[in-house]
């Protein structure tokens, strides 16, 4: 694979969030303003580039048999390191998000990538996978996240956009919102997924499929 | 064992003790950074909830038996300004609300913060959003007050959808004022034997 398909896979193609479903605690959890979605994507993408770093370098040292636990404590450590640098250096931020930093171990996606990807590619490769899937997963966060705050609390990143007497829409901050939001945002992303398809396979000469009538 | 399966435990071996190696040594790296981030984070509370003061509360604090919470004391010209400790209500929405409570010496309220809880955003955490509400706890005191939500007949509002949580606080604090009254004497004897000496002195 070139590294511009590497990169338009994990951002868009085969995003984590928008074409696998993956990641979906962390996804859920914090994704109440675009703020917290932007930091759990920076910490996932961060624990990313380091695991998939280390695990393509040791790929040829770990045995099939147990790649799996080797793989789980190398992103354990790098989680645990990060979690302790931001309680020491970004305090304010991991009051917020502390809850959820340990969880990002069991984010399937980060395992995923490791066995997938960095288990069979080389160092640079990974990196651009790393890279790629992990700025893909911050932008489905903040997405989220923006699209929560927005309607929720009428603002976006903190700055109030709505005016003060926006009265609030306290189910999109609560969690059944985060499930109706990430609903109507896949129905969107796959509605320019299809019209893509669509547009690219008219213009390969083939005939539009009509739309179906009852 | 065979040659492969010695490789596998020499390889997890490797791996568990590297990983090991690292975490204590990230440990060592950021253990006094993160101490010194959560006193900065207390102070800064403590100075919400404080009157003046030109020493440090964060590390003082006055231990009392019968009271897990350490409490703070704020001194200014070596002479007690206030008081500050953090009540527990237990009977939050969902689960334990901690509010720092700090008092003037002769036991009126300063000020009082959330430090931690998890109401319902929206709703219940109007407790920390709703600053009037917050503001009208100060100059309470044990008596010059009816404790209780106006919903129960008492002097504190609740707000639109959600009684729990201000109920809950309302009853933290007026357990908090009742535990001050009733230890006044004990809590003065213990300030006066912890600030006798100097710090300075004190050290050596």
């Amino acid at each position: 694979m070139k590294k511009r398909e590497i990169l338009a896979n994990g951002l868009w193609h085969n995003n984590a969030v928008f074409a696998q479903l993956l990641g979906m605690c962390p996804l859920l959890g914090v994704t109440t303003s675009a703020a917290n979605g932007f930091w759990m994507g920076a910490i996932t993408l961060l624990v990313l580039l380091s695991s998939n770093t280390l695990v393509s370098l040791v790929r040829h040292q770990v045995p099939h048999q147990v790649r799996i636990p080797v793989y789980i404590t190398i992103i354990a450590t790098f989680v645990t390191i990060f979690g302790m640098a931001m309680d020491a250096w970004m305090h304010d931020t991991f009051l917020v998000l502390g809850l959820f930093i340990p969880l990002i171990v069991v984010n399937c996606s980060i395992l995923g990538r490791a066995e997938a990807f960095a288990s069979k590619n080389s160092l640079g490769a990974s990196l651009i996978d790393a890279l790629g899937m992990g700025l893909g997963f911050t932008f489905a966060l903040v997405v989220l996240g923006g699209v929560r705050e927005f309607l929720g609390k009428g603002e976006l990143f903190g700055f109030n956009l709505l005016g003060a007497d926006y009265p609030g829409f306290i189910m999109f901050v609560l969690p059944p919102g985060a499930f109706i939001a990430l609903g109507f945002i896949l129905a969107v992303v796959n509605s320019i997924k299809q019209r893509r398809a669509l547009a690219s396979r008219s213009i390969a000469g083939e005939t539009m499929p009509q739309p179906v009538t009852a | 064992m065979n040659r492969q399966q010695w490789q596998m435990v020499a390889v997890l071996v490797v791996v568990v003790a590297s990983a090991a190696l690292l975490l204590s040594l990230a440990n060592v790296g950021t253990h006094d950074a993160i101490t010194a981030a959560r006193e900065a984070t207390l102070h800064r509370m403590l100075v919400q909830v404080m009157p003046d003061h030109d020493n440090n509360p964060v590390q003082q604090p006055i231990r009392i038996k019968g009271n897990d919470e350490p409490i703070y004391v704020a001194r200014q010209h070596d002479r007690v300004t206030g008081f500050a400790w953090v009540v527990r209500a237990p009977d939050g929405y969902s689960g334990n609300i901690d509010i720092l409570l700090g008092l003037t010496p002769n036991g009126a309220i300063h000020a009082i913060r959330i430090v931690r809880h998890q109401e319902t955003p929206g709703l219940g955490d109007g407790i920390v959003r709703n600053h009037n509400w917050v503001d009208s706890f100060i100059g309470r005191t044990l008596d010059n007050a009816h404790w209780a939500v106006r919903k129960d007949g008492g002097d504190f509002d609740q707000f639109t959808g959600a009684t729990i949580s201000p109920r809950a606080v309302v009853n933290a604090v007026h357990r908090g004022l009742t535990w001050f009254h009733q230890h006044h004497k004990e809590l003065i004897k213990l300030v006066n034997k912890h600030f006798s000496t100097p710090l300075s002195k004190k050290k050596e």
